[in-house]
């Protein structure tokens, strides 16, 4: 968590729908909200925007107390620096793409609004767009001028509602790009809502578990994601840690490309990964043998030394779940109760992990 | 062709269109949006005027407006005459048999426009002014054209009420529903044609701009 | 705003101004249907005579009167009675006591075509009663027509009212009941004599005169409302004079003191 706090949120509710959530975000953060349907994501996003007005408790954001129950201060959503795009966007039927932009920019005198709302048009790549009403626009680009409208304020946070559920695979990975690009030029964290893991992966730097309105487990992405205990996310989302690497060096000859991370270096197939990048890595727990020794005479590229710093037994698959501690990242492995016997496995014990180099997620 | 009367007529309708649509249009949107108690109640006395028959409205307007009430000899007292069998007695009438005709089709414009294109005029950072101006309005437009063509065709015809309250008086309260129903009783049946005509074509050219209004609507929500 | 709004907004401001404006009001005289034609005759000499125009008003007596009552503000009743115009003085709405200024006549009228022969003694009327082929009769509505409380006191007199009850239509006023006699599946009615005389129904049908002593005669007085101005004033003597009486009595009404 970085050590500025852009927008801190602590709302409870019973009714309608119960919800009881501690949630804080710096200004770089991107903090995604996971959860199964029902769970209140939603509803919280509603909430922080003050479009729910049914919780009680306190959202302060970059010093502006936006709720707070205890003083009787409940600002309506107008009053709010936030931008919201909804899952089905909420797009004016009867504005073309320009004036969507720029009826958001209120702030500014008329004579400076078009050409701020064409700049902002070009920012989502919406340029050639601008006379076209949203009725003739796709899904993507839909949610595109969406964003484009919500950032227009200068908003000091962005929420999103399971912005990627209404698009197709493809187009979701495009925008899961563009939307990763766009917050490297934003300075504003942005509050995620999503029941799907590979959202979190992709975009997530914090991340918090919602049931039933009640927060599971709260933390960075990859601390979250290398935890040894959390069998709900491993049903959810299943088991694998995630962490950001660096792209090294790309082999052209041998068509690999070295990862580096904080605790070693991955090698992985090339693709189309390009040198200096930073990229999302997820190395999925069932991916991972674990070796006493090095061995000899496999096609693995990837040998990593660590040692184990975490076990828990999961009682229904009969699996075990180890935590390996390797420089400052943390993999987590899942092999069977015997394994860990004959292996004696144990705390503090050094391991190896060996992973497929074709086996590791790269985003 | 009783010129005077369709003056009168048109005085009548346009003077009902003026109040009522500003007080329709905060009225349907307070009944769009809102939710309180009594509602339903209010939706109940809106609609209250289709229902009844127009002598049931007259009746109670005599009684509450005529010169041997509280009411009226109070208005008599300040405007030097009397509030029934005067225009404005008839604009009162009016406006409250217009009720359910502005405030019904506004209201369900209103309630058309989708929750969440309001919630994004709201983080968007617009007032609820300018999100009514910006965003409602536009969208509700053709919601609003029908109430005002159904009130407007629809004080042309009135005729009930007119009929008990205001006493066929020539350029006050002798409408051209009331100078037809004249015209036949002066056995003056050419008279009565030409205007009846009239009054048909009107009421037809209104359901026609309503009828294409509420496609219009149809397509824009698609 | 759009083009189409700021012009309707226009054109309904427009409108609201002419609205608050009011329109000349002229002298109102409240008359009884059966002088629907006779009057305008009258108006009309009285115009020719250099005088204002004014602005008739037709109806029953009783409905005039009770509308005058809640506030109407004719400046003459001209009732085809005495007793509304004396309601209308005990209420203190009147200026005087009014003046007699005809005495009217009903007839049995029957449309071109209709199998009803109008008698003075309506046996005819009878006849067909009794064959059943009486489909409809009209008069005008007794409650509050005077021209209808003469129509029930004739066919009472000659033993027909309770037979015919089932088949009355009632008109409104006195007109309206001519309406009904003239046009549709009424055989015919007892309507004004000052009706049938008129150009309008001249032609549509034949009639006969009822006798006098078959009903309370219809004394029709008039009388000048509180508010009568000058113009009202005005026609009330010229209705009485010399130039307006033999209007009156082409439309067959009897004059006082004749």
């Amino acid at each position: 968590m970085s050590d500025a706090v852009s927008i801190d949120v602590r709302v409870r509710a019973d009714a309608p729908i119960p919800l009881d959530v501690a949630l804080a975000a710096g200004p770089r953060d991107v903090a995604a909200v996971f959860g199964p349907s029902g769970a209140g994501k939603t509803t919280l996003l509603r909430t922080i925007a003050g479009l729910h007005r049914q919780a009680t408790g306190r959202i302060v954001c970059r010093g502006v107390t936006w709720l707070d129950t205890d003083r009787g201060v409940c600002l309506p959503p107008h009053e709010r620096r936030l931008g919201f795009v909804a899952q089905d966007y909420g797009l004016f039927p009867h504005l073309d793409a320009l004036h969507h932009v720029a009826i958001a920019l209120g702030h500014l005198p008329r004579d400076q609004r078009r050409a701020e709302a064409a700049r902002l048009l070009a920012l989502v790549h919406l340029e050639s767009s601008a006379s076209r009403r949203p009725a003739s626009l796709s899904g993507g680009e839909q949610q595109r001028l969406a964003i484009a409208r919500a950032i227009a304020r200068n908003p000091h946070v962005l929420l999103l509602d399971e912005p990627f559920a209404a698009v197709d695979r493809a187009t979701r990975r495009a925008l899961q790009d563009e939307l990763d690009a766009l917050r490297h030029r934003l300075d504003m964290p942005i509050v995620l809502v999503t029941h799907d893991f590979e959202d979190v992966i992709r975009l997530a730097s914090h991340v918090t578990l919602l049931e039933r309105g009640h927060v599971v487990a709260a933390g960075a992405v990859g601390e979250i994601t290398s935890r040894v205990d959390l069998p709900w996310l491993a049903a959810a989302a299943g088991r694998g840690s995630v962490f950001t690497a660096s792209v090294d060096r790309v082999d052209e000859r041998r068509k690999l490309a070295d990862l580096r991370f904080d605790g070693g270096t991955l090698i992985v197939p090339a693709g189309s990964l390009t040198s200096g990048r930073y990229v999302r890595v997820r190395v999925p727990a069932r991916e991972i043998i674990l070796a006493t020794s090095r061995p000899e005479g496999l096609s693995l590229h990837n040998i990593l030394e660590g040692r184990v710093s975490g076990l828990e037994s999961d009682e229904r698959s009969g699996v075990v779940i180890v935590q390996i501690a390797v420089g400052e990242t943390h993999l987590l492995a899942e092999v069977t109760g015997d394994a860990v016997d004959r292996l004696a496995i144990a705390i503090g014990r050094p391991i190896l992990a060996l992973i497929k180099s074709v086996a590791i997620e790269v985003g | 062709m009783d010129w005077t009367a369709l003056g009168v007529s048109l005085r009548l309708a346009a003077g009902t269109l003026a109040i009522l649509l500003p007080l329709a249009i905060a009225l349907g949107r307070v009944l769009a949006y809102r939710r309180f108690r009594g509602r339903s109640i209010l939706e109940a006395v809106v609609a209250l005027p289709l229902v009844l028959p127009p002598t049931v409205l007259g009746f109670y307007l005599l009684i509450s407006f005529g010169a041997r009430s509280v009411v009226g000899q109070a208005f008599a007292a300040i405007a030097g005459h009397s509030l029934a069998f005067s225009f404005q007695g008839l604009l009162l009438a009016s406006l409250i048999a217009n009720l359910p005709f502005t405030v019904q089709p506004i209201q369900r414009a209103f309630e058309a426009i989708p929750t969440n294109v309001r919630d994004a005029a709201a983080c968007c950072g617009l007032t609820p002014w300018r999100a009514f101006r910006a965003i409602e309005l536009p969208l509700a437009w053709p919601g609003l054209v029908t109430a005002a063509v159904l009130a407007f065709a629809h004080t042309l015809g009135e005729f009930g009420v007119v009929l008990m309250i205001g006493g066929s008086l020539p350029g006050q309260t002798r409408t051209i529903s009331i100078a037809i129903y004249d015209r036949l009783q002066a056995f003056d049946e050419h008279a009565a044609g030409v205007m009846a005509a009239t009054l048909l074509a009107i009421a037809l050219g209104a359901l026609v701009i309503t009828q294409t209004l509420a496609r219009r609507v149809g397509r824009s929500s698609e | 705003m759009r083009p189409a709004a700021r012009i309707i907004g226009a054109i309904l401001l427009t409108l609201s101004v002419v609205v608050v404006a009011r329109a000349q009001t002229r002298t109102t005289i409240a008359a009884a249907s059966d002088l629907q034609f006779a009057l305008k005759e009258v108006e009309a000499a009285f115009e020719a005579d250099g005088h204002p125009a004014v602005d008739l008003v037709f109806g029953s007596s009783g409905t005039l009167a009770k509308q005058i009552q809640d506030g109407a503000p004719f400046e003459v009743f001209m009732s085809a009675d005495e007793s509304y115009v004396q309601t209308l003085v005990t209420a203190g709405l009147t200026k005087d006591g009014g003046v007699l200024y005809a005495v009217g006549r009903v007839v049995v009228f029957a449309p071109t075509g209709s199998p009803l022969q109008p008698d003075p003694e309506l046996k005819n009327l009878a006849a067909l009663l009794a064959k059943g082929g009486v489909t409809r009769f009209a008069i005008a509505n007794p409650e509050h027509a005077p021209y209808g409380r003469a129509a029930e006191a004739v066919l009472r007199k000659r033993g027909l009212w309770d037979r015919l009850q089932p088949m009355l239509v009632l008109g409104e006023n006195i007109t309206q009941a001519a309406q009904f006699a003239t046009t549709g599946n009424a055989v015919g009615g007892i309507i004004a004599y000052s009706l049938v005389l008129s150009p309008a129904l001249k032609d549509r049908g034949t009639f006969a005169l009822l006798p006098e002593s078959d009903h309370a005669p219809l004394r029709q007085r008039m009388v000048r409302l509180k508010k009568a101005g000058a113009a009202a004033d005005a026609f009330y003597a010229f209705v009485q004079s010399a130039k307006a009486r033999p209007i009156l009595t082409k439309y067959g009404f009897a004059l006082p003191g004749q």
